[in-house]
């Protein structure tokens, strides 16, 4: 499904990653582990196209097209879905409106007819309840006032209506507690059909135990130092990084 | 008829602080074949000769071409607004029009007025005087629509009594040369007067909205708000000068002017400005001009919103607040569903 090759990437003229290669095929689940500032975030804000990551060199292909090549909302409309870190507010937009804009737009690339606002009301009521996800959320402005949770678990309103083939999370499970983590797990757990994968950052064992990662890829300086599978997660929780002989290069 | 050459007529001087940055060097030099007065459509209306003398001396201008003066008189509570379309047809021709709406004593009224035109070179040149009377509520709003190679001059002189509200509500969608010309001078006790706007300019359109208030008496409201969204070459002069004198204890007076620039010759010029001679008031005034943001952006996108459409969304977002300080639910829905073919 994706495949990174030698991938480099500039933030401010400073070389944040610098030569990633790795192979995502559908239906797996890899995790991405590593210091602060090794260059986990930047490499799924590459993969989303965000104007702050500058490619110099390499490439990406998604389900064998160019990635690099597709807009920001191409990509999402053809199934390349991250969550954000901390998502930002935008007051006056509101959140119902909003998804149903973005379920739309990627019915229209995909060829399909609109969704009238009775059949979005419906499949907001079935998503939300199987979950425990308040759709009351969505009655809000888009983020606007949200908790940290709240924009967490809206993300997760997006990711299940959306319904993408590459889901990207980014410390999805930072800031929730123990339940809400559940909750992420849950959602993710039941979107994978063995065909969608998942590329997910983390710093902590939790979610691990509850979303079995087939890889785990530890990056340092830019780099993936380390692949392996969900034991290697277990030994750097309990031997940190400097335990399994990664030297944190940033400091 | 060139404005500049009519007898007796005093007009701005190109350096007056009051006007500084507002365009008027193309209207009053222009030579238009004709000037006529536009007519309302209503029947039966009072006409007066317009003897008062105002803050500035561009109310003189439609004054000196044709003193008469149109009076709507509302005396009863009406449940729904006066709309009043006016279509310049005729093109080099200098109009004017001048109406003086009186909303009685206790009365909830509201008027909407649409401005549009598919002349050339001409200009339209109107004054309003709205009195409001005590304790009576008065909403208005104002459309102008009036495209590229044509003036427009709308003068407005509020006049409340005690305890009154009058809320005013400018869109500004053409393209031409617009000078809006505000002015309300508080002397009664109690009032609450809001003054909103919501520019939108494009092409190579010219809007001024030069705003003056005076708060003579005690505890009264003036919150004058106002967004642009700016494109192409547009320019855009925002100018608000609000005094609270020595009288006007307690009073409120706030200003606020937000500006979106969506291209990188587009351009505003926003001066805020509060004449304070008391302490004991709550006052503020800002100015603010920038981008959309691009986080926001970039969020929408990454959702699957074509990059048009998420800038279509983030400025209708920055536009909603003016429609929302609207009261009057039938003025609202009139803007929200308006579209200038259906007015020309």
């Amino acid at each position: 499904m994706l495949e990174i090759k030698d991938l480099k990437v500039n933030i401010n003229d400073k070389e944040i990653l610098k030569g990633i290669n790795l192979d995502i095929k559908p239906g797996e689940v890899h995790a991405l582990m590593g210091t602060n500032g090794a260059g986990k975030s930047t490499l799924v804000k590459t993969l989303s196209a965000h104007y702050d990551c500058i490619v110099t060199g390499g490439s990406v292909t998604y389900k064998k097209k160019d990635l690099l090549e597709m807009e920001v909302a191409e990509r999402a409309n053809d199934g390349v879905f991250m969550s954000f870190q901390n998502p930002v507010e935008v007051p006056g937009v509101n959140n119902s409106y909003f998804l149903k804009t973005a379920i739309n737009e990627k019915r229209a690339y995909e060829g399909l007819e609109e969704m009238d606002a009775m059949a979005f009301l419906k499949l907001i009521k079935e998503q939300t309840s199987k979950y425990d996800l308040d759709k009351k959320l969505l009655q809000r402005d888009l983020n606007e006032g949200f908790s940290g949770g709240e924009k967490k678990r809206n993300e997760l309103i997006q990711l299940l209506l959306l319904n993408p083939d590459l889901i990207m999370l980014d410390e999805i499970d930072s800031g929730l507690d123990v339940d809400a983590i559940k909750t992420v797990a849950n959602v993710i757990n039941s979107m994978l059909d063995g065909k969608k994968s998942v590329l997910m950052i983390t710093h902590y064992d939790r979610l691990l135990e509850l979303i079995k990662p087939d890889f785990v890829h530890i990056l340092n300086d830019g780099k993936i130092v380390r692949t392996g599978d969900y034991s290697l997660a277990l030994e750097l929780d309990k031997k940190g990084y400097e335990g399994i002989g990664i030297k944190d290069e940033t400091n | 008829m060139r404005l500049i050459e009519l007898e007796g007529l005093k007009l701005p001087k190109k350096r007056s602080e009051e006007f500084v940055k507002v365009n008027f060097e193309d209207l009053f030099s222009y030579d238009f074949k004709e000037v006529k007065t536009y007519k309302f459509d209503i029947m039966g209306l009072e006409i007066i000769k317009d003897d008062k003398n105002y803050e500035n001396s561009l109310f003189d201008i439609s004054k000196k071409l044709n003193s008469d003066q149109v009076i709507l008189t509302i005396n009863s509570n009406i449940p729904e607004p006066i709309c009043l379309i006016h279509k310049i047809k005729d093109s080099e021709t200098f109009f004017t029009n001048s109406l003086k709406i009186e909303v009685k004593k206790n009365v909830k009224a509201s008027v909407i007025e649409v401005f549009t035109n598919t002349s050339s070179n001409s200009a339209y040149s109107v004054n309003r005087v709205i009195h409001v009377e005590e304790n009576a509520n008065f909403e208005y709003a104002k459309v102008q629509d009036i495209n590229d190679k044509n003036y427009f001059l709308f003068n407005v002189d509020i006049n409340q009594e005690q305890n009154s509200k009058c809320k005013l509500t400018n869109f500004e969608f053409g393209t031409g040369v617009i000078i809006n010309n505000f002015v309300n001078i508080l002397e009664k006790e109690n009032c609450d007067y809001e003054l909103n706007g919501l520019v939108k300019s494009f092409d190579s359109s010219n809007t001024a909205n030069v705003i003056k208030t005076v708060h003579n008496e005690k505890s009264s409201i003036s919150n004058i708000n106002y967004k642009h969204t700016l494109k192409d070459f547009s320019r855009t002069v925002f100018k608000a000068k609000s005094i609270v004198n020595k009288d006007a204890l307690f009073s409120k007076a706030f200003q606020n002017s937000n500006t979106i620039l969506l291209s990188n010759d587009a351009a505003i010029y926003a001066q805020p400005h509060l004449e304070i001679l008391i302490d004991e008031l709550e006052a503020s005034h800002g100015a603010t001009t920038g981008t959309l943001d691009k986080e926001q952006l970039l969020y929408l996108q990454s959702r699957g919103i074509s990059k048009d459409l998420s800038y279509e969304i983030l400025l209708k977002a920055f536009e909603q607040k003016i429609y929302d300080n609207i009261d009057d639910n039938l003025i609202k829905e009139f803007l929200q569903t308006y579209e200038r073919d259906n007015y020309v």
